[in-house]
């Protein structure tokens, strides 16, 4: 029927299935994330390291390059964990600036015009909602996290005139194990913040409160008792620790203070434990009108 | 089967029972909910919708059970809610378009009903601009759009009036009206305005603390109750319709001496005035009219006592 007939009819058509609603909110989602210019400049900041470091390697890999700028001393540059430790360090605290500013966008104009009744009277349920929003932004600082990290990684592997790629395959894992668990963390925590305040600018730097100041009350507790556990409060820490173990770089702390990873993996669960049942409990309290 | 079933649904909020033991089958086209503020009504339409589980009873929407088969009852159901409910920073086809797609419609279909449905409802000339950009009315509409666009079968409006100046609210009613005469659509119409449910609706469900005041055909009523009778009166009027009650009549009383009711076959209009001497009441006016919404709204409400003679289900 043509819009310009003014009448009601029936829908008869084909329906999708019910699994497919949750892309449907992951697709308006990223849409929504990416219509924004700051997300899109932000975006191309992050990938201006990518680009250096993308220099880095072909200019490790090229013998002419090799001889005149580092006059042939491997040493100057070499590409191994240590290279790919500093790429996925970079890009994981730029996805950070990233989240601070999608994970509001994704959540708080929902919540600020009151959408989630009308969103979640149709048929997708409050875990279906935070999964579609969750894809959005895991998708989102995918881009700027392990996808570069793994094309600079194919790209040493293609520059590599041994077969580099195939001897360091676990180092490719590590990379991805590595940047995953960091941006789910992120996405969860960013999401769970950012559903807990109505502006979007005070949920940005709630987001970055939330990483950075446990990590100077961790600091203080670590120099008043003298103990190595305030570091379990210091994200950035236990962060650096676990991508150095995954990537199998060599460890750049005392041994006294080694985290063991069980603590680690402790932290990281509770952290996004908490942030679940914040979302559950903040949406649970919206999904409905009252009166 | 009817279009929503009711078999002694009990919900508690925070302790509190909000919904007590509501029985009854809902059949027509167009159903009203009514009830003062605190019956429940949102309450229902919630738990509906699956978003309140029942503590005892259960609640079935064409058949399928509210809580266990909520995403098959939402995939049938278009709901308009009471308060304002939208994303502000898209524009009123890609809300529509979006709300659509997540009701089921595939990305195409979803666009072109979401096009049809904003023109349906009067809003086809702002379709491009931005939802936060509209007005109280427009917003209404917006949300009655968006319910609309993927064909429910039982369309739930609540308070779809709210707000809206005298033109908007002709024009939203004019909708209500159509959609019911178009028949694949059955309607579920919560409102504090009788006159919007006298309106648009053939069955009513009054609510008062929870429970059910009354559930009737508002049309089937009118007939029963042609004896219906409204007074003027000065003097002791409570009196006065104690004595009416004793014969049989219902009655309710209003501050300033008017009196409503209903008179049974046996009692005729000079028995009034015989009844009135005795009481030495005067009766100023007498006016015979037929029952409205409002009379049967008052009667569920004035009488809790006779709760069980006036709810017929």
């Amino acid at each position: 029927m043509s819009v310009y007939k003014h009448e009601y009819r029936a829908y008869s058509g084909r329906v999708t299935p019910l699994w497919t609603r949750v892309v449907v909110l992951a697709r308006y989602g990223f849409a929504e994330v990416w219509s924004s210019k700051i997300t899109v400049g932000l975006f191309t900041l992050s990938m201006l390291p990518v680009i250096v470091f993308l220099i880095g390697i072909y200019l490790a890999n090229n013998p002419v390059a090799r001889l005149i700028i580092m006059r042939g001393n491997p040493q100057v540059l070499t590409i191994d964990a240590a290279y790919f430790l500093k790429v996925l360090e970079t890009q994981s605290w730029l996805a950070l600036v990233l989240s601070a500013w999608i994970a509001p966008r994704l959540v708080t104009f929902d919540l600020a015009d009151n959408a989630l009744p009308i969103l979640l009277s149709h048929p997708i349920s409050r875990v279906g909602y935070v999964l579609g929003k969750f894809i959005a932004l895991f998708a989102s600082l995918s881009l700027v996290t392990w996808i570069p990290c793994l094309l600079l990684f194919a790209y040493q592997g293609y520059s590599s005139s041994q077969p580099w790629a195939v001897a360091n395959i676990p180092l490719a894992g590590g990379i991805m194990a590595g940047a995953v668990i960091w941006i789910t963390l992120l996405s969860i925590l960013g999401l769970a913040l950012s559903s807990w305040v109505k502006w979007r600018v005070v949920a940005t730097g709630l987001i970055f409160a939330a990483i950075f100041v446990p990590a100077g009350v961790g600091g203080i507790v670590s120099a008043i008792l003298r103990t190595k556990w305030g570091f379990l409060l210091n994200l950035p820490v236990i962060m650096s620790e676990l991508w150095q173990r995954l990537l199998g770089a060599p460890e750049v702390r005392w041994p006294d203070q080694y985290i063991p990873n069980a603590a680690i993996a402790g932290v990281l669960i509770l952290i996004c434990v908490v942030s679940v049942a914040m979302l559950n409990a903040r949406i649970r309290a919206r999904e409905v009108v009252r009166g | 089967m009817g279009v929503i079933d009711l078999d002694r649904l009990e919900v508690q909020l925070g302790g509190r029972t909000v919904l007590d033991g509501l029985t009854g089958e809902l059949r027509g086209n167009a159903i009203g909910l009514l009830g003062p503020n605190g019956a429940g009504k949102s309450t229902l339409i919630n738990t509906l919708l699956g978003f309140h589980t029942p503590s005892r009873g259960s609640a079935r929407v064409f058949g399928l059970d509210a809580c266990r088969d909520r995403a098959s009852i939402r995939q049938r159901i278009g709901y308009m809610p009471e308060n304002d409910s939208f994303i502000g920073n898209m524009s009123g086809v890609r809300f529509v378009r979006y709300m659509a797609e997540l009701a089921g419609l595939p990305a195409g279909e979803a666009l072109e009903r979401a096009h049809e449905a904003l023109f349906y409802v009067g809003l086809g000339e702002v379709r491009y601009r931005k939802v936060n950009t509209y007005s109280l009315g427009m917003k209404q509409l917006i949300k009655l759009a968006q319910a609309l666009a993927h064909g429910p079968r039982l369309l739930i409006l609540d308070e779809p009036t709210n707000g809206l100046d005298p033109m908007a609210r002709q024009r939203m009613i004019q909708v209500i009206k159509e959609i019911r005469k178009e028949g694949s659509i059955r309607l579920l119409i919560s409102s504090h305005l009788l006159r919007d449910i006298d309106e648009t609706c053939d069955e009513v469900l009054i609510l008062k603390n929870g429970r059910v005041a009354a559930l009737c055909n508002i049309e089937a009523e009118r007939r029963s109750h042609r004896n219906f009778i409204e007074l003027e009166t000065v003097g002791a009027t409570n009196e006065f319709c104690e004595s009416l009650r004793g014969q049989g009549c219902e009655c309710a009383c209003f501050p300033d001496g008017r009196v409503k009711l209903v008179m049974p076959d046996q009692i005729e209009a000079r028995d009034l005035y015989v009844i009135a001497a005795e009481k030495g009441i005067q009766i100023r006016r007498i006016h015979l009219r037929r029952d409205s919404l409002e009379d049967i709204f008052l009667r569920a409400m004035d009488n809790e006592r006779a709760r069980g003679e006036l709810v017929s289900l």
